[in-house]
């Protein structure tokens, strides 16, 4: 069952149309990637969904019902900017967001003592979240968005800023939140991290949404026409092949897109002619190819995949 | 609108400001501050009737002495026996501070007479003999010219005012006018400075949540408008709370002083006249800072509704330039124009002490965002008629609902615009949303 439903919004800010004809509709028990470089109306799209802002035209329902402040509380929201009151303490604050999203202050005393102690973090209660070190301060910021225990939980770059050990803690915790049948739906641009994690995707560029679907299908759809290739020594025979177009160029690794059906082994004698190879694989294409692909290459600027 | 959501954040905004180092600082420190100023005042009182300054006066004349003796005993000591350089040798040790030699061209010519002093004394000190000795000779002149008692009377007939206010009620009072128009004047300037500083209060912590980044958290829990009333509110009350303590501490601490004073100043007296010390005669002579007329009740009311008003129509403003505002350095370009109908309203203020009733004060009384500065100083000191009082806080309802209407707007924007404080461009942008 679809929990957030997305029908063909819009959203206009002066001349710039941020959102055009967006739909999608997100499921129970899975992961929901929005991708997209910076500026495709990512961020705007679930500040609509979290009713942050009205949509222009279109409808957006959460669990059957249209946006509104009842729909707020079954949304567990992370902004990609991210913050805390500093001068308050660590419990106060807690309850306090978990009381905005409607909790009693007795349950929510409970589910604050459950997460502080499940992230280690009983002792910080009393703190100010000022005296906290950025990586606590995050942990904080996963239990304010989770602790209401809603069905749907909306994370926008979620780990943009977020150091290697809160980045793993967080992949943990949306993928215990998917077994638990709850939904999750995540925006990023980096495309790499989306392919471990999720079950469906929705891309979008300038405004629009260029492809949805599962990610399997998807892959499938683009079939196993990617080779990764290790070598060892000259690289300059990549620049002579023709057709392909290649993606994450390294001193000794590349991952070639071959176009218009050309033979892989062709490539495969090419290079051996001029390096060793220790490496050669053929894969379905990754997303930034699929990205790339999708939207043509004319039409992206490549910092914006970075 | 939820009351649940704007309870909750006015709750987190009381209690926290509440708690912070400079409020629980500047709460404390003004009643303090205000005690100091009522104790230098009771110390001056008391070091006043302490020093007691001796004039020797060498009374050629031999009638103006007596005469002088009679206004004043203490001051005036006769020493006509002793030579002018033995007076000055006393003045010079400070025995004495000063001697007076009065001859007869004093009384026939009106020769001035002149005293020879340490300095002492001040301007009053001097005053005070003048007209003593004005008195003194005066009364000889009349003597001297053996006008009948009758024209005698006359002349140390002084003649003064008393005033005493007629409502239209047809009940007669005291008048206090002075200390209304100044009662008036600190309720305008209370009024003034609460709507300055808990506005820059307000634009502080509307900047904070906009900085902390958490504002965008919060929205997803709360409406924009809720999140505003609640803090309008929350400070409301804070501002509130803060001047109820200043109030208070303020009339105890008058209250009390008054006695006390009056205890420091009959022992004082008692000890140095020999005087039977009655209460009263004690009272009479207390610094007139002490004595505070009552006041009626619906002054009061009148000036907790017109800063109600007042906060309100300013705050919700102030909150809007936070919310376009990047940084508290952006606000200044901003505030410029709200901080010009309050300087308007201060100043007017000032003209409704001296003038309540002139065109240009009655129009401030009326006038939205001028109102509840003018008004409040206008009801202290004049019998403002009913309706002026009903339209003007009317129009400021009125003026109310506009300035929520344009605050909730910006406000809805400006929260999640980062990076960039919005000129008056943007704002126009904002509106047309």
């Amino acid at each position: 069952m679809s929990v957030i439903k997305v029908e063909g919004i819009n959203k206009t800010f002066g001349d710039t149309k941020a959102v055009q004809n967006v739909s999608f509709e997100v499921e129970n028990g899975r992961i929901f990637g929005l991708l997209g470089p910076n500026g495709a109306g990512k961020t705007t799209t679930i500040r609509m969904i979290n009713y942050i802002m009205p949509a222009d035209s279109g409808t957006i329902h959460i669990n059957g019902k249209e946006v509104s402040p009842l729909t707020q509380r079954m949304i567990g929201y992370m902004p990609e900017e991210r913050g805390l009151y500093k001068k308050m303490k660590v419990g106060e604050q807690l309850m306090y967001l978990a009381q905005l999203k409607g909790m009693e202050s007795a349950d929510a005393r409970k589910e604050i003592k459950y997460w502080l102690e499940r992230f280690g973090a009983s002792d910080w209660h009393a703190k100010k979240v000022g005296e906290l070190s950025k990586g606590m301060s995050q942990k904080i910021q996963f239990i304010a968005t989770i602790v209401h225990d809603p069905d749907i939980y909306i994370f926008d770059e979620p780990f943009s800023g977020l150091d290697p050990i809160n980045s793993e803690l967080l992949k943990k915790i949306i993928i215990e939140l998917r077994e638990k049948g709850k939904a999750v739906l995540f925006s990023t641009h980096r495309m790499e991290q989306v392919e471990q994690m999720c079950d469906d995707i929705c891309l979008f560029n300038n405004g629009r949404v260029v492809l949805e679907g599962k990610l399997r299908e998807i892959k499938q759809k683009f079939g196993n026409n990617t080779v990764l290739l290790e070598f060892e020594g000259d690289s300059s025979f990549l620049d002579e092949l023709s057709d392909v177009r290649i993606n994450n160029r390294s001193t000794n690794f590349a991952e070639i897109r071959i176009l218009n059906g050309q033979d892989h082994q062709e490539i495969l004698k090419k290079a051996m002619a001029h390096s060793i190879i220790h490496k050669f694989e053929l894969v379905e294409p990754s997303l930034t190819e699929i990205f790339i692909s999708t939207v043509g290459e004319d039409n992206i600027k490549p910092e914006e995949l970075q | 609108m939820s009351w649940r959501q704007i309870f909750l954040v006015l709750k987190r905004e009381y209690i926290t400001r509440a708690r912070s180092k400079g409020f629980i600082i500047s709460t404390i420190l003004v009643p303090v501050g205000f005690a100091a100023l009522f104790g230098f005042g009771i110390l001056m009182a008391v070091w006043e009737s302490d020093t007691k300054f001796e004039i020797g006066i060498v009374d050629e004349t031999g009638v103006i002495f007596p005469a002088l003796q009679q206004i004043n005993e203490e001051r005036y000591l006769d020493f006509t026996y002793l030579s002018t350089d033995s007076l000055r040798a006393k003045v010079q040790s400070r025995q004495i501070t000063g001697y007076i030699v009065l001859s007869e061209e004093t009384i026939v010519n009106g020769k001035n007479p002149e005293m020879i002093y340490t300095g002492a004394g001040g301007l009053q000190l001097l005053g005070s003999i003048r007209s003593d000795l004005r008195e003194a000779v005066r009364e000889e002149k009349l003597r001297r010219a053996d006008v009948s008692a009758e024209i005698q009377e006359i002349f140390e007939s002084r003649i003064g005012l008393d005033t005493r206010r007629l409502t239209t009620e047809g009940e007669e009072t005291d008048d206090d006018a002075g200390f209304l128009a100044i009662l008036g004047m600190v309720m305008g300037v209370v009024i003034f400075g609460s709507i300055v500083g808990y506005g820059g209060f307000l634009v502080r912590s509307v900047i904070e949540e906009k900085t902390n980044r958490i504002v965008e958290v919060i929205t997803s829990s709360v409406r924009p408008i809720e999140l505003l009333l609640g803090k309008m509110a929350g400070v409301g009350a804070l501002a509130m709370t803060q001047i109820g303590i200043w109030l208070t501490a303020i009339i105890v601490m008058a209250s009390l002083a008054g006695p006390v004073a009056g205890m420091l100043l009959e022992s004082q007296s008692s000890a140095m006249t020999e005087m039977s010390g009655e209460m009263a005669e004690v009272q009479a002579e207390l610094p007139a800072f002490l004595d505070i007329p009552t006041v009626e009740t619906s002054i009061i009311v009148y000036f907790v509704i017109f800063f109600i008003i007042g906060y309100l129509l300013y705050s919700s403003l102030f909150a809007a330039i936070g919310a376009a505002a990047d940084s508290e350095t952006d606000t200044q370009q901003l505030m410029f124009p709200i901080m010009i109908p309050i300087f308007i309203s201060y100043f007017i203020m000032f003209q409704a002490a001296s003038n309540p009733d002139g065109a240009i004060v009655v129009a401030g009384s009326l006038i939205p965002f001028l109102s509840p500065i003018v008004m409040v100083t206008r009801i202290a000191i004049t019998d403002v008629p009913f309706w002026h009082i009903g339209l003007s806080i009317f129009l400021s309802v009125i003026a109310f609902i506009g300035t929520m209407w344009l605050s909730t707007k910006i406000y809805k924007v400006g929260i999640l615009n980062y990076g960039k404080s919005a000129g008056w461009k943007d704002l126009g942008k904002w509106l047309k949303h």
